[in-house]
């Protein structure tokens, strides 16, 4: 059994315009020790996802339905306490801005030790000796413990970040854009801890990101979200090599790979649709260059695309022909 | 070639922020954004310039647009130093050397219409306003966004992050310049609409014989955009050289790193440690010698004594290290 299951979530936001349901209807699972990669771009609810599952959201965010079962419990039928209770224990997160997320006042090893005592119920000895071992994980020498946040490089300070959700041993490490801040070399010495990390504690991780690059340099599994919905699922060699549905094929073309260049990168013409209103059936068919009428008419349900792959796509079984004629920039110009 | 910018000894340097101590010693710490930078860049031709935040790129950018002043060196356009131009020239200058800004979404007034947005810099060079109507349906047509129509009423609000990049980089263009700086044109944008930009920037390049230096920590963008590439790391000019052969295969040690920092979009990429430690020094107090020398695994002692120079190592590539 998956150690997570999120079937059929809704989440919305309350707005002025009126609700907005940032994720609809969306269902993936995290398998034990697996890496799943939540990507997709700007507003196709990738962070409100990941907000979710660790229950800390906005108060104009709300669960309408669906469930998120982790080890066999609903976290959505849990209380307030118990839900909390979780946290940093069994689940913790780590934010895109470390920054943000420390507190800059403090020094660094007097915010892990406070998790630790106040959570971990550990003495203030212990603490101390456990955040030591903690920034010898990451990578960071413990004489630095006594630093505060500002001292620290974005790199060092995501180090910090990773090593503080990692204080209480939880099972599930949720990542939103953990790397997107920082520069390419920090950004792939990050990922060499992330990836070192999980490999040695046997950690299951989701991490949102929109770049589909560190996706592969990560994660086992890969979850593409478009408008709020999960469009294509599997595992990260399968979906980029022979993706299934039209955007996860458009999002390829449209990456530049710096190892085969000489090929044009192909955009998606058009912007992902406004979700106070979004269009009936698939959602991506206002982009898409192989929608039919059927697919402006009724959302296509996930079905399996092949072993361990499924797309939400009304045409799954042409997909050889989509994904050879999706190949070719002409597919794609102005409809 | 004839260059058409072109620069030797660039230097700027700022004072940095200053601690309390330092204050009260009266110390003046400086950061050197830039140093001793020769660059050239020739009619038409489109060069990368590649490193990491902090490197002094965007500085070197405003610079060679004369928007700051140097500490020390000079900038030449067209052949005149751009510190010796009297008020007419540098009236000119301003029409042929354009900045294409970063941020689209606070790049343009919200309280103009695009049509107003676009004719602005019409107005402030002068140009006959018989000729607006043209011009700006030309740069449209450049930039991909036909039917000037539509935005006599249209405000940025109304518009996609995609349509108004290509908007800013219309505006850059409406003077018909010879040279534009573009700092990280599409690092705002998503995956889906960047790659539209990226065909727009190739086809004003192809199409309007433009020079451009773009500016950007992306190695992927820059294989893309651009024949050169150049590579800063604190404030220096480690590598120069055709894009193609210093991404396949990189010269200057830090240039290596950086190459094989950049993550591919395929499972089957090599996951190698990095030749490189440390994380990036204070620019206030940069190391002796080469400053890469104190993250680079093969340094010597020399390194540590002698700064090396930007030197021609053959097939149009300079590299400033002592062991190339």
């Amino acid at each position: 059994m998956a150690l997570l299951e999120i079937a059929d979530l809704r989440v919305s936001y309350r707005t002025r315009r009126g609700n907005v349901r940032a994720v609809d209807g969306a269902s993936f699972e995290v398998p034990e020790g697996a890496v799943v990669g939540l990507v997709g771009e700007s507003g196709c609810g990738k962070t409100t996802m990941a907000r979710a599952i660790t229950g800390v959201m906005p108060g104009s965010a709300s669960v309408e339905s669906g469930s998120i079962t982790f080890a066999g419990r609903d976290l959505l039928r849990l209380s307030a306490r118990d839900y909390a209770a979780l946290r940093w224990r069994e689940f913790a997160f780590v934010p895109q801005s470390a920054m943000n997320s420390l507190d800059p006042v403090h020094r660094v090893g007097a915010q892990i030790a406070e998790v630790l005592v106040q959570r971990g119920g550990l003495g203030s000895a212990a603490a101390r000796a456990r955040a030591g071992e903690l920034f010898d994980l990451v990578g960071i020498d413990a004489k630095r413990l006594v630093d505060y946040p500002h001292q620290f490089s974005g790199g060092m300070r995501q180090r910090v970040a990773i090593a503080l959700a990692l204080a209480l041993s939880p099972k599930l490490v949720i990542a939103d854009e953990p790397v997107t801040a920082l520069d390419v070399i920090v950004q792939r010495q990050v990922l060499d801890v992330i990836r070192d990390l999980q490999q040695r504690l046997r950690l299951s991780m989701i991490m949102v990101t929109h770049d589909i690059s560190v996706v592969a340099y990560v994660c086992d599994r890969i979850v593409v979200m478009y408008a709020g919905e999960v469009v294509e699922t599997g595992s990260t060699a399968d979906v980029l090599a022979r993706p299934a549905h039209p955007y996860t094929m458009g999002l390829t073309n449209a990456f530049p790979d710096l190892e085969r260049s000489g090929g044009v990168l192909t955009p998606i013409d058009g912007n992902p649709p406004d979700l106070l209103s979004p269009p009936p059936g698939c959602r991506f068919a206002p982009r898409c260059p192989f929608a039919l009428d059927a697919c402006r008419a009724e959302a296509p349900p996930l079905r399996e695309a092949g072993a361990g792959q499924m797309a939400a796509c009304w045409r799954i079984d042409e997909v050889e022909a989509l994904r050879e004629a999706a190949r070719w920039s002409e597919t794609w110009q102005r409809l | 070639m004839a260059a058409l910018v072109e620069t030797t000894g660039l230097a700027l340097h700022f004072p940095a922020p200053r601690s309390l101590g330092e204050a009260l010693r009266g110390q003046r710490p400086m950061v050197r954004a830039v140093d001793h930078v020769d660059l050239s860049i020739a009619r038409g031709e489109s060069v990368g310039l590649l490193g990491e935040s902090g490197c002094g790129k965007t500085s070197t950018g405003r610079l060679l647009l004369d928007l700051v002043r140097p500490t020390a060196g000079t900038v030449t356009f067209d052949g005149k130093n751009l510190r010796a131009l009297d008020k007419a020239g540098s009236r000119a200058f301003r029409r042929r050397a354009q900045l294409v800004f970063q941020n689209p979404f606070d790049a343009l007034n919200p309280r103009f219409t695009i049509a107003r947005c676009l004719a602005e810099p019409l107005v402030n060079t002068g140009v006959p306003k018989a000729e607006h109507e043209s011009r700006i349906a030309k740069a449209l047509e450049r930039v991909r966004l036909p039917a000037l129509a539509r935005f006599e009423s249209t405000y940025p609000h109304e518009l996609s992050g995609g349509q108004l990049q290509r908007v800013v980089l219309a505006r850059a263009l409406v003077l018909e310049p010879e040279f534009i700086v573009a700092d990280e044109p599409v690092s705002m944008l998503d995956v889906s609409v960047r790659a539209g930009i990226l065909n727009v920037l190739r086809e004003v390049r192809d199409g309007m014989g433009l020079a451009a230096l773009y500016i950007s920590h992306d190695v992927a963008l820059v294989r893309y955009l651009c024949a050169r590439v150049m590579v800063m790391y604190l404030g220096i000019i480690v590598e120069d050289g055709p894009t193609a052969d210093v991404v396949r295969q990189p010269l200057h040690p830090y240039t290596k790193a950086l190459v094989q920092a950049v993550p591919v979009p395929r499972v089957d990429q090599s996951r190698a440690p990095l030749p490189i430690t440390g994380n990036v020094p204070d620019a206030r107090n940069p190391p002796s010698g080469c400053r890469f020398r104190d993250r680079c695994p093969a340094a010597m002692a020399r390194c540590a004594e002698e700064i090396p120079a930007l030197r021609d190592v053959g097939d149009g590539r300079r590299v400033a290290c002592h062991l190339v």
